[in-house]
């Protein structure tokens, strides 16, 4: 890959948790296949957005990416270093540089805690970021950085609004000075104006302290406001990847193309433009996935060959000769480009450009 | 008209204070029709929506005005009994998170039979057979066999599925739906609004769906309220609301969507917080929020204006200023 210079490569990245019959003698009967061979880089300065329906093992790279699982087989390189490899002290020092953002902002702060001792808690097993006597001082400036009131900081989290916890959250992320943080689901729990506050505080951080972002989301008009490349993940793999335009306007999967078309869209005037695709059924189990190509019992346009042959995550033979958008890594046989999402429409009556921050 | 509430208050006594989640809500449904109700989280809308079916839980909450005249008559001054009779038969609702609204020991077969067994007094023979024909009628694949199942075995689309011929089971002449498709994916989402409006279309039903993302209702609903801080702000037929909003607040919503077309990394995002129900700002309850806000804005509550556009009145709207904010001055 061209360009500036990968933080992270992914390579074969494998996650299998074993089903297990019998309690004394346990055998192994198969297996949940969350993530089944996931490769990507991760350029620095970048965000990669991942998107993907419930099930399709999005949450599991996450914790893998963050060293909360360890993988079946793969590889993830930070700097050229697989941390899969690491342990003890080594491993310690990679981890402060990958920092996690959760879901849930309800969850994932100890009630117990006050909000001080929430965002300091990382200097506490990382004691060399910060020493003792200043930790207050710069766990107020993280809650200033986050768009909090540092004079907040003995609060606790049922003090504060979903967004503001979100927040919280954020500013702990934050505290070790991470080079990469992984967003799961980082708004989808927020409503619809504070999720705009949150995505232009992230956006606005990456700017500011140079992160790289790995944002996972399953809406994917959130994923196209942040990212600058999106890859699309279906039952553990990623069926196609690309920049924002590539994907968007030009996808060649007819898994993208299906999800993008599925996007609940609020104008009436581009609804009646634009295509819809509904797809029957349902995700298979991660269990059982299917031969060939694992889309292949909900795609419309599948053949015998799918059955039979895995298809490679690489540009399709038809658009190889072509340097169009059109020529991105998709995993299908029959990758063809449709456009599912209309031109942009004119913005709303009256409306300026807004540069407004939150 | 099949719904009519009107001038509906709901507080709720809590420990440090009284929180007025409802202030004032009128609104009407037909048979036929589907209305959109949306708004953020704390508008309202669900406690609305339990008030109507009289399903809030009393106390901490208390409907202190108003009425909700279903068929002409006014549910809240029934005795328990009778108003339980006309809800049974009348009203049915659909919940957000079908897998906690369904009892996991009991098979969704006898789930869906125990509503004909108690209300028509039908034979547990023949309500399972009415089961299977209602699993059918939702689109559940293989109806007859799946029948024996327990909620756990379902995947999400199709527990909301298993809601929704509950909801249907006694061909209720109104439901209301909360949130029906929130917990679900995208691609899944379609489907279920899809069968939605069908299922509304060939039964003539009235159909109340409560909402915070207009994308996903806006295919179906013929009219859509707005709520904050427990007032409806604009109430319009759907595509008059999109190509012209009549209060700042929906404008400031439509415009915080984030947009499958749209680049760019900035989204419009709405200053600040919804207001504390236990501390509504005085005057308009969005002027602390709003880009318009002037000074009659902190001090009078602007009355449901009529909205008159090129000669027509379908709408209302909360906003002193709603001619600026129709005409895109701001």
């Amino acid at each position: 890959m061209a360009g500036p210079e990968p933080i992270l490569e992914v390579s074969g990245l494998v996650k299998h948790y074993p089903l297990t019959r019998g309690i004394l003698f346990k055998k192994q009967i198969g297996a949940v296949k969350a993530v089944d061979g996931v490769d990507f880089v991760l350029a620095r300065g970048e965000t990669l957005g991942i998107v993907g329906e419930s099930g399709c093992g999005k949450s599991t790279l996450a914790r893998l990416l963050v060293n909360l699982e360890k993988p079946t087989a793969g590889s993830i390189r930070f700097k050229g270093e697989d941390i899969t490899r690491l342990s003890g002290r080594a491993l310690k020092s990679v981890r402060r540089n990958i920092q996690m953002v959760f879901q849930d902002p309800y969850t994932s702060l100890n009630p117990r805690m006050t909000v001080g001792d929430i965002v300091g808690e990382p200097y506490d097993i990382h004691p060399e970021a910060a020493p003792k006597g200043e930790r207050r001082r710069r766990v107020q400036e993280l809650l200033d950085v986050v768009g909090l009131d540092p004079e907040y900081i003995n609060r606790y989290p049922h003090q504060f609004s979903g967004g503001q916890r979100q927040r919280i959250g954020i500013a702990r992320g934050l505290a070790l000075r991470p080079e990469i943080i992984v967003a799961d689901e980082p708004v989808s729990a927020l409503d619809v104006s504070v999720q705009a506050q949150v995505i232009n505080l992230l956006a606005s951080l990456q700017d500011e302290f140079g992160l790289s972002y790995v944002f996972i989301a399953h809406d994917l008009s959130i994923v196209r406001h942040i990212s600058d490349r999106v890859g699309v993940m279906y039952l553990g793999r990623i069926v196609e990847i690309g920049s924002d335009e590539e994907i968007y306007d030009h996808p060649t999967h007819p898994y993208t193309q299906a999800l993008l078309s599925a996007v609940p869209e609020p104008d009436p005037e581009a609804r009646e433009r634009r295509e819809r695709i509904i797809l029957s059924g349902d995700v298979p189990s991660p269990t059982d996935i299917p031969s060939g190509c694992r889309f292949r019992t909900r795609c419309w346009k599948a053949r015998e060959r799918c059955a039979l042959e895995v298809p490679p995550l690489a540009v399709p033979e038809e658009f190889r000769r072509t340097a169009g958008p059109a020529a991105h890594d998709s995993a299908c046989h029959f990758a063809e480009e449709r456009s599912v999402v209309p031109a942009e429409s004119p913005p709303l009556p009256g409306e300026e450009p807004r540069e407004e921050r939150a | 008209m099949l719904l009519e509430v009107r001038d509906l208050h709901v507080e709720f006594r809590m420990r440090d204070g009284v929180a007025k989640a409802v202030n004032g809500v009128g609104f009407a449904v037909d048979a036929g029709e589907t209305l959109a109700v949306l708004g953020e989280s704390g508008s309202g809308k669900s406690v609305t929506a339990q008030a109507v079916m009289g399903i809030l839980d009393t106390p901490p909450a208390r409907i202190t005005g108003g009425e909700v005249l279903f068929r002409g008559q006014d549910l809240l001054t029934l005795k328990e009994e009778e108003r339980r009779r006309v809800r049974g038969a009348g009203m049915a609702m659909i919940f957000q998170d079908a897998l906690s609204a369904l009892n996991p020991v009991l098979s969704v077969g006898d789930q869906l039979g125990e509503m004909f067994v108690v209300h028509r007094g039908m034979s547990k023979k023949d309500a399972r057979a009415r089961a299977v024909d209602l699993m059918d009628r939702v689109r559940i694949p293989a109806a007859a066999q799946r029948v024996r199942d327990y909620p756990h075995q379902f995947s999400g689309g199709m527990r909301q599925r298993i809601m929704i011929a509950m909801a249907l089971a006694l061909e209720p002449a109104l439901i209301i739906a909360d949130e029906p498709t929130t917990a679900l994916d995208v691609t899944v989402q379609a489907q279920v609004m899809d069968l939605l409006a069908d299922l509304r279309r060939e039964y003539r039903m009235g159909l109340i769906l409560i909402t915070h993302d207009l994308g996903v209702v806006a295919d179906v609903a013929d009219r859509i309220a707005v709520m904050y801080a427990g007032r409806i702000v604009e109430s319009a037929p759907v595509h008059d609301i999109y190509k012209a909003p009549a209060h700042p607040y929906t404008r400031a919503l439509l415009d915080s969507i984030p947009r499958l077309d749209h680049r760019g990394r900035q989204l419009y995002a709405i200053k600040g917080l919804p207001p504390n129900l236990m501390n509504i700002p005085p005057g308009c309850a969005f002027h602390p929020r709003c880009p318009m806000a002037r000074d009659v804005c902190r001090t009078d509550v602007p009355p449901l204006y009529e909205v008159v556009d090129e000669g027509v009145s379908e709408r209302v709207s909360a906003c002193h200023f709603w001619r600026e904010c129709l005409h895109g001055r701001s």
